[in-house]
């Protein structure tokens, strides 16, 4: 089956750094993934088959754009992350969930639109709140 | 055929990075055995998180346990209470008539500070470190259910003070609420006071067939499973449904329900932990665990105290080693033992272990375990 030979050389190189992945356009971010051909499952990380209901899987380019599901900000020292950092879980539409970094201390309301703006030169995704700054 | 506890034994708990693994582990495994009133077993079922290959081996040679099947489990802070669910399951089915349970875990040999996250785990490599885990619980739940900040500080309140009547507490100093509140941020909204601190310990449980003795604890029912898939369609925080699956089991195998529990050990890594379990785990509904707290409901003396040990809060966290200290205290708990914590007139006794750190799933695994009755 050489099919499946390939499938294993691209997951070997695909899997060195575990993170989600965006590719940054003419300004514009996508976070590059895949998605189920039968189900339409989408994932952030290369799979032999899909986890929920084994199908084959196809690259998938995902929206910046979602909402945030949760958030916090990290005051502890964490190898390669500098204290203070906040983070959010950010569930991209129509696309997979995603865990993020964000600006600032403050984190990011539960509930409200974010967006991937973003990589940082160590590979994090970078989002923004979309709300207004309250005067 | 059932199973019963024979014994259980377990070392002081906290910083003692002096202590190798073999020297805490053999203090662990011959006061299982004292307590049991055995030397020797068919079996050794050890766990250990971050120690290294043959960890149960060296402390098992010292304590004079050689020749039998010994296998290791890792399943992340669920590691030991994993090896105690086996080991009832081996004793079950007839496989062995008496196996040694083993928890080993010297953390401040491998960490100068908290945990450092897997860089192989996607969300370990972007920085998410245990305490930001469960900070995101709280989030997750302050956004479904509403959540007073304070309510959470005097849960670390109420297990701190638990864990005062403790000796073998790495933490067995009171705090109050105002400490709680005012100590350092380490991810909002988890202070320091109520995150639990990473500990050296070794604990050890002997699990055997029935044998007609007075002070053996029966086990009256368990359950083991990992997390589902949690991705894009969850709602729930992390975890919650996991524990709650994993507990609907072990009632169901027990044949008892959660309101007819005397006393609960549950993880309170840190304190959004133990809020989220006991809604899990059905003391109350979806939202009321808060409330469980102010109303004295879990504290000694309440209807049904949560951690009597001191919780994981004050006795501290060593991972491999977490799961049978739980099933120790409610084994001391149950035979009227536990001192000046004890939970007057305690029949049935429930431990829930939450092992976590595998972005993508609703837990590495959970225990729910059942004694007395
Ligand atoms: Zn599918």
């Amino acid at each position: 089956m050489p099919q499946r030979e390939n499938e294993v050389e691209s997951m070997s190189s695909a899997t060195a750094d575990p993170r989600p992945r965006a590719v940054v356009s003419g300004g514009a971010v996508t976070v590059a993934g895949w998605r189920c051909r039968d189900c339409a499952h989408p994932m952030t990380h290369e799979v032999l088959r899909c986890p929920v209901c084994r199908g084959g899987t196809g690259a998938a380019a995902f929206s910046p754009q979602g909402e945030v599901f949760a958030s916090t900000c990290l005051r502890i020292r964490v190898p390669g992350h500098e204290p203070p950092f906040a983070m959010a879980y950010l569930l991209l539409d129509d696309g997979p969930r995603v865990l993020v970094h964000t600006e600032g201390e403050q984190p990011l309301r539960v509930g409200s639109r974010a967006v991937i703006t973003s990589i940082t030169a160590d590979g994090d995704l970078v989002a923004a709140g979309c709300e207004q700054e309250e005067s | 055929m059932s199973a019963v506890v024979y014994g259980v034994g377990t070392t002081k708990f906290g910083r003692q990075p002096g202590r190798s693994g073999s020297s805490l582990g053999q203090e662990a495994i011959l006061e299982a055995l004292g307590d049991a009133g055995v030397d020797s077993v068919d079996a050794v079922y050890a766990g250990t998180v971050f120690g290294a290959p043959g960890t149960a081996q060296r402390a098992l040679q010292d304590a004079g346990i050689t020749a039998v099947p010994v296998l290791t489990f890792e399943n992340a802070c669920a590691t030991s209470s994993t090896a105690f669910h086996e080991a009832r399951h081996a004793v079950m089915s007839g496989r062995y008539e008496r196996v040694l349970c083993l928890g080993i875990e010297t953390m401040t040999s491998s960490f100068d500070g908290p945990i450092t996250p897997e860089v192989t785990d996607s969300e370990g490599r972007a920085g998410l470190a245990l305490p930001g885990v469960y900070a995101l619980v709280a989030s997750r739940y302050a956004y479904l259910h509403g959540l007073d900040t304070k309510a959470l500080a005097q849960l670390a309140v109420k297990n701190r003070r638990h864990g005062s009547f403790n000796p073998r507490a790495q933490h067995g100093k009171e705090v109050t609420l105002e400490e709680v509140l005012a100590s350092r941020m380490v991810a909002d909204p988890l202070t320091l006071y109520q995150c639990c601190d990473i500990s050296d310990a070794a604990t050890a449980a002997v699990v055997g067939v029935p044998r007609g003795n007075d002070r053996d604890v029966r086990i009256a029912g368990s359950a083991l499973r990992s997390g589902r898939l949690w991705d894009h369609r969850s709602t729930q925080p992390w975890g919650y449904e996991l524990m709650g699956e994993v507990a609907a089991a072990a009632w169901e195998d027990a044949g008892i329900g959660p309101e007819e529990i005397d006393l609960f050990e549950v993880h309170d890594a840190f304190t959004i932990g133990e809020l989220t379990a006991t809604e899990a785990l059905g003391l109350t509904a979806p939202g009321g665990g808060a409330d469980l707290v102010l109303s004295g409901h879990t504290a000694l003396g309440g209807r049904q105290p949560v951690n009597p040990s001191g919780g994981l809060l004050s006795r501290g966290h060593p991972l491999g080693a977490t799961g049978l200290a739980q099933i120790a205290e409610a084994v001391w708990q149950l035979r009227g033992d536990a001192g000046g914590r004890q939970v007057e007139g305690a029949r049935v006794a429930a431990v829930e272990t939450m092992g976590g750190g595998t972005a993508g799933i609703d837990g590495n695994g959970c225990v729910v375990v059942v004694l007395g009755g």
